[in-house]
């Protein structure tokens, strides 16, 4: 299908731009006026550590035990207890001492002496464990439905802090598409929501593609494009409909038109363009869509992006969502992630940005062998036929959802460096046992290395909708700080 | 020690009156100083000196006395802090201000400009120190709370009024006793429930409930009956500003009316009503219908009231709009669609004098159009939607079918909502709500969508607040949400507060207990009585609320905004009264409401230009309509009316010939899962049987994602590459009796996996009247391997090849022109359409929730859209070369047209220039292209005027 859908979506909302840049200079303008509205709010904004969010998202339920907190290893055999399986791969160590990962991740073990692992994250409970519910949670904070559009956390980002570079959409999601099942309730949180649509996601399905979406319309020379827009300016500014229109509705229309012409003028588009990179580079990150997203999001960080999410495309039972073939699945999946992830962080690093900007690895949940939902819940089971016993390799992984453990891996933008946070229990149930996260603080903790007030709000049909529910989230401070020497007094 | 201690008190509490003189000599000051600039007005030279002297000496005073104040009345506080500061500096400046002025005077030649430059500082900083002053004796919100929009609809004057009316009596009467009660009660409301009420129980003191009043708080009894020193409430309200435990801490303190009203409560005995406060304004549900103002020289009974009411404002009648542009409102108010130019000449070529109200006759009866351009309105207004959640797990249903029955036939509003309410299979869509998977907060079940929706499509109130807790936006509580949303329920439910169960049980109601009792043993009983009651004409509410959005719709501003807040104040009540009343007479007949209103003069105002849009929010005077931009519905039909189809495939199709032909593909696993397609080419055999010869007609259609070679018994009989043109082929000539085989090669093209599909039908007509069909379906068989090159003939064994897979029809609307009739659409209406990343950036709303109006202003995303969207692009590629193809060479004819077409008119001589300039002498179709998009950009047609 050659897909208009995903053209017309890559261009959505490809905002602020200079709307954001005039903002912010009338924000600048008088003293007097800052002064008096420092005296009707106590707001004490924590200094920022970060500038730019990439959040590197594992759709479809990623084992935590399979990945990034292995449990005891048991090897495939005809016969073998599903009941025995915590693990499905040996362990590796990790540049972090007593942090071991998972076979097929070494590479990204490489890495974490840059950043943390939260070990201890817990999903929501919502009943039913259903990816799209549970997704939606997890990128809004809010279950669903809410009575009004409840904005996803990149949204919120493009709306307090706009873009980083009037030229970069603030907020932009990369990887997937919206033509497959679940589409439409993956359409309901990528979204601005009531903040307008002017912060909602620029959408690029296929980064490959994404320069498409920033330049003028393919087979339009640039000289012709400028003519275009000339003709049209000629036109409008003869026409005698712009008397009776009020001024926002005339001023709104000329800006936008021109802002959508110089924007697609701009020399920033080259930052969309994948061929600018060494070949040689653009090969390191090229194992999928996915690795490509990471080689954008690198290129866009380094230019001015805000926030930008690069996922593993959910489609149901397929990548990480694995209710068969598990082993074989994660197998896939992790080496369609490692190589492109660790080099992001290298890459960011060397170039200085990762200081600034805070990289985020996370899933809606994890998975068991056995377990649906968490302990002392009972949910319906969605595995397809796992058999007690396994004889055939396809039977052998994590089918079942689980909700009450999971990690997050995250490095930079003033996350402590070597951390392990939190804990799961070593025997099934692997629960969290220590310090347990939830989504409100996993949020906050962004919000809160951006800068932006844990008590953000809007007033929307007569009621306040803050960033988290009730704005009772709190960030988890001692994820931020300065370097840990000896990861080992944190590894229980 | 006592002695110092008074007197440093009383000088000072002569701080807030010696302020004033700083304030005032230097203010003056400073704009006489600013007359002098450049050298004028020298003789005023000596005045501002000595105002500069003494304001500056007032300033220390005003700044000592100050700080007398602050350490002997125990102010604490960043804002006293704060003032102190920019206080004491002020000060600071003043002096130096006036040590600099002495000194640059004694000097020759005189140079003042440091001297305005430290006083121009001064006046700044006295601005801010007196601005945080007024902010410790007034309240933070002062003068913010009178701004526009900050404005509170509580008043104190009501206060006023009860004191003064029960001061003077000895003994109150149980009436006036509830009335006191009431109004302290709607005092607390405003003032007071913010920090206690259930949500926030500060101090433990709850002050919604009796129980929680006299229950008191951490600091004791709020309330001691007979005794206002003994209740802590008073004591607390009356105490001076900016003492620790004055109350309340956060906006104004309460007026000495106000206070004096809780002390009378206290001390006739702290009577409680048992009456439901309101505290909120609520408009009057019934209906009256008004008399018309006698105007003589006003005919229409809209322009009878309007004139009155522009008498009032003193705004005078315009001449209404010429005929080309009341053409143009018209037809895109009753069928959403541009008037073409021959309708235009002959409609303005007219001379009947009734005309207009003829071609509005003419355009409401078009009933499909009608249907087709009002859809999108109730679609919004009843959240109803071919796709979005729920859908997939059949959560939730449509109600298109329904919706457009009912606007075809023009039912009658009141029936319209009696089926929506007691609904049948086909309605049940906008009760039923949208039902995610697993569990939802309870103020999001079902139920409560129900009342939610009911609420704010139909009645103009907001209940999404009063399913969490008691609404702070209207008199609703808790309570009532959850006895409305039990009327849908098959059992009571349950009150929860924040999504906590509360133990205790709705009792089923309707939020309007005086239409009459809602409560049945059965939900279709319940259903029922709730049809009945919400329609009954002693509801104005339903009725003034459709009203209302007609108007809105319109005349583009309501006459109550916003529209779904049917308790706020009309711009003129006489107006909305009479309408909907006139509305009601006419059997709730909505056709009538849209004639009515266009037929007046009022709708053929000239567009009044409103400056920003905070004019159409406050302090609204009508004046004539809004300029309003095209809908994404109305603009992506406009161009499929005059340059190329935008869409031609819909999701709701009311002509649909009924074929069980499938979307098949090739069926493509991963291990053992189904995924989606991989790019390359797909084969695929049916073989069938025909009995007999005497074909009179064969014909096939057919449509690929995305290419396809078709063949019939190894003859090639066509090929496509867009799923979109379906190919219509002959094929009487192929068939013969006995076995046949259709096999078609098919390629899905891309870089990655993507959607694929082959949507196939066959119809052969026999002479004797019989007819034979073959549908794409799962008897058909596919391959991936590319076989041999005979696999087109029928003597080709295919029983090696897999059943193929049927793909749904997700991805692919219902193709107008797959039908083996002449399809009755040349384009796809878009309020058919399933929601588009193109719409969307128009501005049609997810219909998620319950939308009612739509973004005015352009933005970035629309105008991205509209520059380099591949989309539109391609559809005005497409569009340019038909135009092309028509006009070639002839520029001028081509660019005359376009206006004709696009703008109703011809292009002035400017424009024709332009144009043809642009076009040059052999245009290409690429210029073509650029100049439709100029015309199509152009305010002119972006705009109804």
């Amino acid at each position: 299908m050659k897909d208009n859908n995903s053209k017309v979506n890559s261009r959505r909302e490809f905002i602020k731009k200079m709307t954001a840049a005039s903002l912010a200079a009338s924000a600048t303008s008088i003293p007097l006026a800052s002064f008096l509205s420092s005296c009707s709010s106590e707001v004490q904004k924590s200094a920022a550590t970060a500038d730019s969010v990439i959040l590197l998202w594992m759709a479809g339920g990623m084992a935590h035990t399979e990945t990034f907190d292995p449990k005891a290893y048991a090897p495939f055999k005809k016969g073998l207890e599903t009941n025995r399986v915590l693990s499905t791969f040996p362990k590796h160590p990790t540049v972090v001492d007593g942090l071991e990962f998972s076979e097929g991740l070494q590479s990204i073990g490489n890495v974490m002496d840059k950043g943390a692992i939260i070990r201890s994250y817990k999903a929501a409970d919502l009943g039913h464990i259903l990816h799209t519910r549970h997704q939606f949670h997890w990128h809004t904070c809010y279950e669903p439905p809410q009575s009004v559009q409840a904005p996803h956390i990149g949204a919120w980002i493009a709306k307090e802090l706009g873009p980083a570079n009037p030229v970069i959409p603030p907020f932009i999601s990369m990887g997937q598409r919206f033509t497959m099942g679940e589409a439409e309730e993956l359409k309901a949180f990528h979204t601005a929501g009531f903040l307008g649509s002017e912060y909602g996601p620029f959408l690029i399905p296929d980064p490959s593609e994404g320069l498409d979406s920033v330049r003028p319309p393919q087979g339009m020379s640039l000289k012709r494009f400028e003519a275009r827009y000339k003709l049209y300016k000629e036109l409008a500014n003869k026409s005698e409909v712009m008397e009776q229109a009020s001024d926002y509705q005339r001023e709104s229309l000329m800006r936008s038109m021109e802002q959508s012409f110089r924007l697609l003028n701009s020399p920033e588009a080259k930052v969309f363009d994948l061929s600018q990179e060494p070949k040689e580079k653009y090969d390191t990150y090229n194992t999928s869509r996915f690795g490509l997203g990471c080689l954008l999001a690198k290129r866009l960080v380094e230019n001015g992006g805000r926030f930008i999410s690069v996922s593993t495309e959910y489609e149901p039972f397929l990548g990480w969502d694995t209710h068969a073939n598990g082993h074989t699945r994660a197998k896939q999946m992790k080496a369609l992630i490692d190589r492109p992830v660790a080099q992001l962080i290298k890459d960011l690093d060397e170039s200085g940005h990762l200081d600034r900007t805070l990289v985020i690895l996370a899933s809606e949940f994890s998975r068991d062998a056995i377990m649906e939902g968490r302990p002392g819940e009972e949910v319906k089971d969605q595995a397809s036929r796992q058999p007690d016993k396994i004889e055939h390799i396809r039977h052998y992984g994590m089918h079942r959802h689980f909700t009450d453990g999971g990690s997050i891996l995250m490095w930079g933008g003033g996350v402590k460096k070597g951390l392990v946070y939190g804990k799961t229990a070593d025997e099934r149930p692997c629960v969290s046992i220590e310090n347990k996260v939830v989504i409100d603080q996993v949020h906050q903790s962004i919000y809160h290395a951006l800068g932006i007030d844990s008590q953000t709000h809007y007033e929307i049909e007569g009621r306040p909708f803050y960033t988290t529910p009730d704005g009772k989230g709190q960030p988890i401070l001692d994820l931020f700080g300065k370097e840990i020497k000896s990861s080992k007094e944190n590894v229980a | 020690m006592e002695n110092t201690n008074w007197i440093l008190q009383f000088l000072g509490r002569l701080h807030p009156l010696l302020v004033h003189f700083p304030i005032g000599l230097l203010f003056i000051g400073f704009i006489l100083e600013l007359l002098t600039l450049k050298g004028n007005r020298k003789g005023l030279r000596d005045g501002i000196s000595f105002m500069v002297y003494i304001g500056a000496g007032f300033a220390v005073f005003s700044a000592l006395f100050g700080w007398f104040l602050k350490i002997q009345e125990d102010y604490t506080g960043i804002l006293v802090d704060n003032h102190q500061y920019t206080g004491i500096a002020t000060a600071i400046l003043a002096l130096i201000t006036a040590l600099v002025l002495k000194s640059s005077l004694k000097k020759s030649p005189i140079n003042l400009k440091a001297y305005r430059i430290v006083f121009f500082m001064t006046v700044i900083l006295l601005t801010i120190a007196g601005h945080l002053g007024a902010n410790l004796t007034h309240g933070e919100d002062y003068l913010s709370s009178i701004l526009p929009g900050n404005k509170d609809n509580y008043t104190s004057k009501e206060s006023g009024a009860l004191l003064a009316e029960l001061k003077s009596l000895d003994t109150l009467s149980e009436l006036q006793k509830d009335k006191l009660n009431l109004e302290v009660r709607g005092l607390f409301a405003h003032r007071c429930y913010q920090c206690h009420s259930e949500n926030k129980q500060k101090g433990e003191l709850i002050l919604v409930t009796k129980a929680g009043v006299f229950k008191g708080g951490k600091s004791g009894l709020a309330v001691v009956a007979g005794k206002p020193e003994e209740s802590e409430i008073y004591k607390r309200i009356s105490l001076p500003a900016n003492h620790k435990d004055v109350m309340p801490t956060k906006g104004k303190l309460l007026t000495s009316d106000e206070i004096a009203l809780v002390k009378l409560w206290i001390e006739e005995g702290a009577h409680w009503s048992d009456q439901a406060v309101k505290i909120f304004p609520e408009a009057e549900l019934a209906l009256v219908k008004p008399e018309l103002p006698e105007v003589l020289d006003e005919f229409h009974p809209i322009d009878k009231i309007v004139s009155t009411y522009f008498n009032s404002k003193n705004v005078p009648w315009q001449s209404v709009v010429d005929d080309r542009k009341f053409i143009k409102r018209a037809y895109m108010d009753v069928v959403g669609l541009l008037p073409e130019p021959e309708v235009i000449d002959a409609f303005v070529a007219d001379n009947n004098p009734n005309k207009r109200e003829g071609l509005i006759d003419d355009l409401l009866n078009d009933s499909d159009n009608y249907t087709q351009h009002w859809l999108s309105f109730w679609n919004d207004l009843l959240r109803n939607d071919y796709s979005g959640t729920g859908f997939i797990t059949k959560g939730r249903s449509q109600i298109t079918g329904w919706l457009y029955e009912a606007l075809k036939h023009n039912k009658s509003y009141d029936q319209m909502v009696s089926e929506l309410l007691n609904p049948d299979k086909e309605a049940e869509g906008f009760i039923k709500g949208i039902q995610w998977r697993g569990v939802v907060n309870s103020s999001q079940r079902t139920e409560m969508q129900a009342a939610q929706n009911i609420g704010q499509s139909l009645m103009g109130v907001n209940v999404k607040c009063a399913s969490c807790h008691n609404s702070f936006v209207s008199n609703l509580t808790l309570e009532q949400a959850y006895g409305f949303a039990s009327i849908f329920a098959e059992e009571p439910l349950e009150l929860n507060r924040c999504d906590k169960p509360i133990g205790k049980i709705a009792k089923v109601n309707f939020l309007y207990p005086e239409l009459g009792s809602v409560e049945g043993a059965t939900l279709k009983e319940r259903l029922f009585k709730l049809s009945k009651i919400m329609i009954d004409k002693k509801n104005g509410r339903l009725y003034r609320t459709i009203t209302n959005r007609i108007w809105e719709r319109l005349i583009g501003r309501g006459i109550i905004e916003p529209v779904d807040e049917m308790d706020n104040e009309p711009w003129n009540a006489e107006l909305l009264d009479w309408l909907a009343a006139d509305f009601i007479d006419s059997g709730t007949d909505l056709k009538h409401l849209i004639k009515r209103i266009i037929t007046s003069k009022a709708y053929q105002l000239p567009t009044v230009n409103y400056k920003s849009s905070e004019h159409l929010k406050q302090d609204y005077v009508f004046e004539g309509p809004v300029l309003r931009r095209l809908s994404a519905e109305q603009f992506s039909d406009a161009i499929s009316q005059t340059i190329a189809p935008v869409y031609v495939a819909v999701e709701f199709n009311p002509n649909e010939e009924k074929m069980q032909a499938l979307r098949i593909w090739h069926h493509e696993k991963d291990l053992t899962n189904t995924v989606l397609p991989l790019p390359g080419k797909r084969y695929f055999r049916k073989e069938f049987k025909l009995l007999k010869d005497d074909i009179k007609q064969a014909s096939v259609l057919i449509s690929v994602d995305d290419a396809y070679k078709l063949f019939i018994n190894g003859k090639p009989v066509g090929e496509g590459n867009n799923w979109a043109d379906v190919g219509k082929f002959d094929i009487t000539k192929l068939l013969t009796k006995g076995n046949n085989v259709i096999a078609i090669e098919g390629n899905n093209l891309g870089k990655i996996d993507n959607p694929a599909s082959i949507l196939f039908a066959m119809k052969v007509d026999f002479k004797d009247g019989k007819t034979f069909k073959v549908f794409s379906d799962n008897t058909w068989v596919s391959t991936k391997k590319t076989p041999q090159s005979n696999w087109v003939n029928l003597n080709f064994d295919d029983s090696k090849w897999m059943e193929v897979r049927d793909y749904g029809t997700n991805n692919w609307s219902k193709l107008l022109e797959f039908t083996f009739n002449e399809p009755k659409e040349t384009f796809a209406r878009a309020s058919l359409v399933k929601q588009h990343p193109f719409l969307k950036a128009l501005g049609r709303p997810n219909r998620e929730i319950v939308a009612t109006t739509r973004e005015e202003q352009a933005t970035l995303l629309q105008a991205l859209e509209l520059t380099n969207g591949a989309f539109f692009n391609g559809i005005l590629e497409e569009g340019a070369k038909q135009w092309f193809g028509t006009y070639g060479n002839d520029s001028n004819a081509m660019v005359d047209a376009l206006y004709q077409k696009l703008l109703g008119r011809h292009p002035s001589s400017d424009e024709q220039k332009i144009l043809i300039e642009a076009l040059g002498n052999e245009p290409s179709s690429e210029q073509v292209q650029d100049v439709i998009w100029s015309v199509l950009m152009s305010p002119e047609f972006q705009f109804i005027n």
